[in-house]
């Protein structure tokens, strides 16, 4: 709302410079976006009004403000009309169809006008407001819209078919050719301004072409309604036209203040272009709504607001807002003015006390309560513990928008049949980019890896903890954290001596990262079964399946090689998308000491020589059945493949910690152990012992 | 006897003056000392000799073993240190060589904020809780006081996933979830990514965080919001910070106010505030004339950015290691 601080001092005194009007201003609520100097010296303030203030897009509302803020008198303009025979009612007639979209619809007529330009004040005032000027009958009805808030407007009454109004909603197929020249189809659930044949305007939003003000015009038919706000946006919105008036309707026009505003128009359209009054406007308004009477309890304001508000002071505030007070005790009945529809019950006047009393004028204290505990919930706390784990090992936390589109989906290749494939959609995307909710993580996180390859950045290890949805054959979304992991390239910087292909990122160091987030977590025996059932995304050979006990917990692997092409992306990268609510399921955050050794332990090493597709966890199952509770620990800690080995074969090496609770272990013992393990592996499994 | 002695310690010194290895002392020190060594068989012979001449020689061969035992411990360490100077001189490394490092990991710089904020709130005594992002349209809006077409809607560009479900706008919903079937007093704080219909740009994401918290009791009151949200102002900004409340709108509470706090010489907008609106406690099942509450929702991406000087919102959602390894 811009208003112009020379036409503003019409209503109220405002001796503040304009420079603390715009820093006092957003302490009453009333943002000021700019405080504009004209080149004349006038001021202009663009005022930024909340949706619940229809009353503040105008001038008398914002002088109210201004006269509650400064404790002054508010000044209205006159609307003294002189009034002719015949009565408005022999020549025009309105019909409301439908009362619940039109509450009150308010016709005067104007008889013998001659249209001309405004006079230059007149348009000097609008032109500041950001309104041009038409000719004086428009600019009038413009002028008491900035003035009272109220939208109105003018047709040229001989122009309406049968002199009558109908408010109605538009038929299939109707159009209306509007001010602005546009021919618009119109809806059925458009309501329009129609005379006995056509409609002449779109409800509140703009008038038609066809029965405009012109040179011509002698009578005029002026209109001042309440429209409902939703019927008003929705219209404004389908065609995407918002104008002065829309603006203001959408907000809620208070039909008790339909008739003094049109009053006030036509008066100033006899002065700027001649002409008389019809006595006794059509008021077409079939259910005047009660005015409400609020009970304000004067010791509720100090109960919510914390601070002692005299009251003199209240009632002075509400009383210079326009608010008619009736005292009756310790409570107050108040009955808000016209165009405050805002104000319903108690906290709404309080909230009106409170702003003029002045929110820096309230303290700050600290609550006096019950004493409560602080905490967070176990999941969260578990949540963040993975976090804290994954972060020590090495990863750096990614955040990608949870919105994407089917093409990035596709990317990653999931099964046809994998309701991951899909999401769930969006019914009102606003871009093409993001159309859809994530079942999965990885498809964005890649995307940020590709990013950081693009820029030379070949090192990335990321992880991403994240809502993922899916649809439940119930029609329900399944929304569940998944936690996913993208590593490739150079693990250890300055790793200068050793070999390139030591420093780099292996299946391997992310097995590692998911060992160390089980074990911070301590959700019990983690195993990797694989490779042969996978995901597609996954390289064949080199893709696992994460189980917590017989629980799957998720997937991980190399990216198949055609993945990896689709997001640009050379070399190898390990990923990993683990349904983390499982793993969070199953999360132990208590450690429980266990007491330290009392007795040594002996180490002895074992190596066996075996086919390369016997798999080391089947090796160190054998291992650790063949010990029994004496095996402290079983480490693999070289494989070689190579002469003198046959092809086909490799060497495994393992490290085994022997201990027993409550005694040294003799070397007989030691010797008769390590002799049953190799009793064990080579009858259960095709390896030979290496002595 | 007497000539053995001096024969002895003569030897022995010319062999230490010309021993260079610890093998050479080694077998010197057992020539000498040891079991069957010079020395003991010389005190083998003392017992043969007669009181007087005993007692002499005795102690001569008694100063002797003092003195050469301390030559040769002296020659051994003399020894010890120039090999240990030839060893630490053979291993000379470039010191001006790069350390060598594991990966260091990082949290977000919004999940570092994000923490931040829950810590100073449960700091204050509140009680985190976890909402979900898909939302219905009764508590996202109805149960916040803005039933269909409530104009405040408008303002709030809404994702919608069917009819009823949608993503939510603010995180404020997840205090209307809270508040049910609870007896006060309560103080509750959430937080977590909100959704809104905007295209992507410097200053807008489809997606953001918001951090919503609500305090509910018999003498809740704005003095005590003020008081809050100050403290958290001053625990997250430094302690000179000062908060600013203006009114505001918000169709859940009543009055409202927007929060602002000093940050490097300007007002930085933190979020809006207020007291709950009646019907919002109403629906909740708690009786508005008993209970008060006061209720806020911060803003989170904006405020990180201003406070660690990020000029464009869309670094936060890129991922660029060179930006995330900065936090």
């Amino acid at each position: 709302m811009r208003v112009l601080l020379s036409w503003l001092r019409d209503y109220v005194d405002v001796t503040d410079e304009p420079d603390v009007l715009g820093e006092q201003l957003p302490m009453l609520g009333l943002g000021v976006d700019a405080v504009e100097r004209l080149p004349d010296g006038d001021v202009v303030l663009d005022l930024e009004i909340s949706s619940n203030r229809p009353d503040l897009l105008s001038l008398i509302g914002i002088a109210r403000e201004l006269a509650a803020w400064r404790r002054r008198d508010v000044r209205l303009p006159s609307d003294d009309v002189v009034n002719v025979d015949p009565p408005s009612g022999t020549v025009t007639a309105v019909e409301i169809v439908d009362p619940a979209l039109t509450p009150r619809y308010v016709a005067h007529v104007l008889t013998g006008v001659t249209v001309g330009a405004s006079p230059a004040w007149l348009a000097y005032r609008l032109e500041a407001s950001g309104v041009r000027p038409i000719n004086a009958i428009v600019d009038a009805t413009n002028y008491v819209m900035l003035e009272w808030g109220q939208p109105l407007h003018a047709f040229d009454l001989d122009a309406l078919a049968e002199r009558r109004i109908v408010v109605r909603l538009a038929a299939a197929g109707e159009r209306l050719v509007t001010l602005d020249g546009v021919t618009r189809d119109l809806d059925p659930e458009a309501l329009v301004i129609a005379d006995a044949r056509r409609p002449v305007a779109l409800a509140g939003i703009i008038g038609g072409a066809e029965t405009e003000i012109g040179p011509t015009t002698r009578m005029i038919l002026l209109e001042a309604a309440s429209f409902r706000p939703a019927s008003v946006r929705r219209t404004s919105r389908r065609l995407g036209l918002r104008t002065e008036a829309s603006m203001r309707f959408e907000r809620g026009i208070d039909p008790e203040g339909t008739l003094r505003a049109a009053r006030r128009a036509a008066r100033l359209i006899t002065e700027l272009a001649g002409g008389t009054v019809l006595r006794t406007p059509v008021d077409a308004y079939p259910a005047p709504p009660a005015r409400p009477v609020i009970s304000l309890r004067l010791a509720r304001i100090d109960r919510l607001l914390g601070v002692h508000v005299p009251t003199d002071e209240a009632i002075g505030i509400l009383s210079r807002l326009g608010v008619h007070i009736h005292r009756d005790g310790d409570v107050v009945r108040a009955t808000p003015p016209v165009g405050r529809r805002d104000l319903e019950r108690e906290e709404d006047l309080i909230e009106e006390v409170a702003r003029h009393f002045g929110y820096d004028r309230i303290p700050e204290a600290m609550p006096v309560e019950v004493m409560s505990q602080g905490r967070r919930p176990a999941r969260l706390e578990a949540e963040a513990a993975a976090r804290d784990a994954l972060i020590r090992a090495g990863l750096t936390e990614a955040l990608t928008v949870s919105l994407v589109n089917q093409p990035l989906l596709d990317r990653l290749d999931i099964e046809f049949s994998d309701p991951r494939r899909i999401g769930v959609a969006l019914t009102n995307p606003l871009t093409t980019e993001h159309t859809r909710l994530r079942p999965v993580l990885l498809p964005s996180l890649l995307e940020a890896v590709r990013v950081n390859v693009n820029r030379r950045r070949e090192a990335v290890h990321l992880f991403e903890i994240g809502r993922t949805f899916m649809r439940t054959p119930e029609g329900e979304i399944a929304e569940r954290r998944h936690l996913a992991i993208a590593m490739r390239g150079r693990w250890l910087q300055g790793a200068w001596d050793q070999p390139a292909d030591v420093q780099e990122v292996t299946f391997f160091h992310l097995k590692g990262v998911l060992e160390t987030l089980a074990d911070e977590l301590r959700v019990g025996p983690l195993s990797i079964r694989g490779p042969r059932e996978r995901e597609r995304w996954l390289h064949l050979g080199r893709a696992g399946q994460m189980f917590i006990g017989e629980t799957k917990a998720g997937d991980l692997g190399e990216l198949a090689p055609i993945v990896a092409e689709r997001y640009d992306l050379p070399g190898r990268t390990y990923v990993a998308e683990l349904d983390l609510e499982v793993v969070l399921d199953r999360a132990m955050l208590q450690p429980r000491y266990a007491g330290l050794p009392r007795y040594p332990a002996v180490r002895r090493d074992v190596a066996v020589v075996a086919p390369l597709d016997l798999a080391h966890a089947v090796i160190e199952g054998a291992i650790r059945d063949s010990v029994g509770e004496l095996l402290e620990a079983v480490e693999l800690f070289d494989v070689y493949t190579g002469p003198p080995l046959d092809a086909g074969m490799r060497n495994l090496a393992y490290a085994l910690t022997l201990r027993a609770p409550d005694r040294t272990l003799t070397g007989d013992e030691v010797e008769a152990i390590i002799r049953r393990v190799h009793t064990t592996l080579s009858a259960r499994l095709p390896v030979r012992i290496r002595v | 006897m007497a000539d053995e002695l001096d024969r002895l310690a003569e030897e022995t010194r010319a062999v230490l003056r010309v021993a260079t290895t610890p093998d050479a002392l080694a077998a010197l020190r057992r020539d000498v000392f040891g079991r069957r060594g010079r020395i003991a068989v010389l005190m083998k012979t003392l017992p043969l000799l007669t009181g007087g001449e005993r007692a002499a020689l005795g102690a001569r061969l008694n100063q002797l073993r003092i003195s050469l035992e301390e030559a040769l411990a002296a020659r051994e360490a003399e020894l010890n240190s120039a090999a240990m100077a030839r060893r630490v001189e053979a291993e000379v490394i470039d010191v001006t060589l790069p350390g060598r490092r594991g990966p260091i990991g990082r949290r977000h710089v919004l999940r570092r904020t994000l923490d931040e904020v829950e810590r100073i709130f449960i700091g204050m005594g509140f009680e985190v809780v976890d909402g979900t992002e898909v939302e219905t349209d009764e508590f996202n809006f109805g149960r916040l006081n803005m039933p269909r077409d409530h104009a405040a809607r408008d303002s709030q560009d809404t994702f919608y996933l069917s009819d009823e479900l949608l993503l939510r706008t603010h995180s404020t919903v997840v205090d209307a979830h809270v508040m049910v079937g609870r007896t006060p007093p309560m103080r509750v704080v959430t937080s977590g990514r909100c959704y809104r219909r905007d295209a992507v740009d410097a200053t807008h994401m489809p997606v953001f965080h918001q951090v919503d918290g609500f305090m509910v009791g018999e003498g809740i009151t704005f003095a005590d919001l003020k008081g809050v949200l100050a403290s958290f102002a001053r625990e997250m900004f430094g302690s000179g910070t000062r908060a600013r409340f203006q009114p505001g709108y918000f169709p859940f509470t009543e009055p409202s106010a927007e929060l602002a706090v000093t940050f490097g010489g300007r007002w930085l907008e933190l979020g809006g505030c207020g007291m709950f609106h009646p019907r919002v406690l109403e629906m909740a099942g708690i009786d508005p004339q008993r209970y008060t509450a006061f209720a806020f929702g911060l803003g989170v991406d904006r405020p990180a950015m201003v406070r660690y000087g990020i000029p464009d919102i869309r670094l936060l959602w890129e991922n660029d290691l060179r930006f995330l390894e900065q936090f």
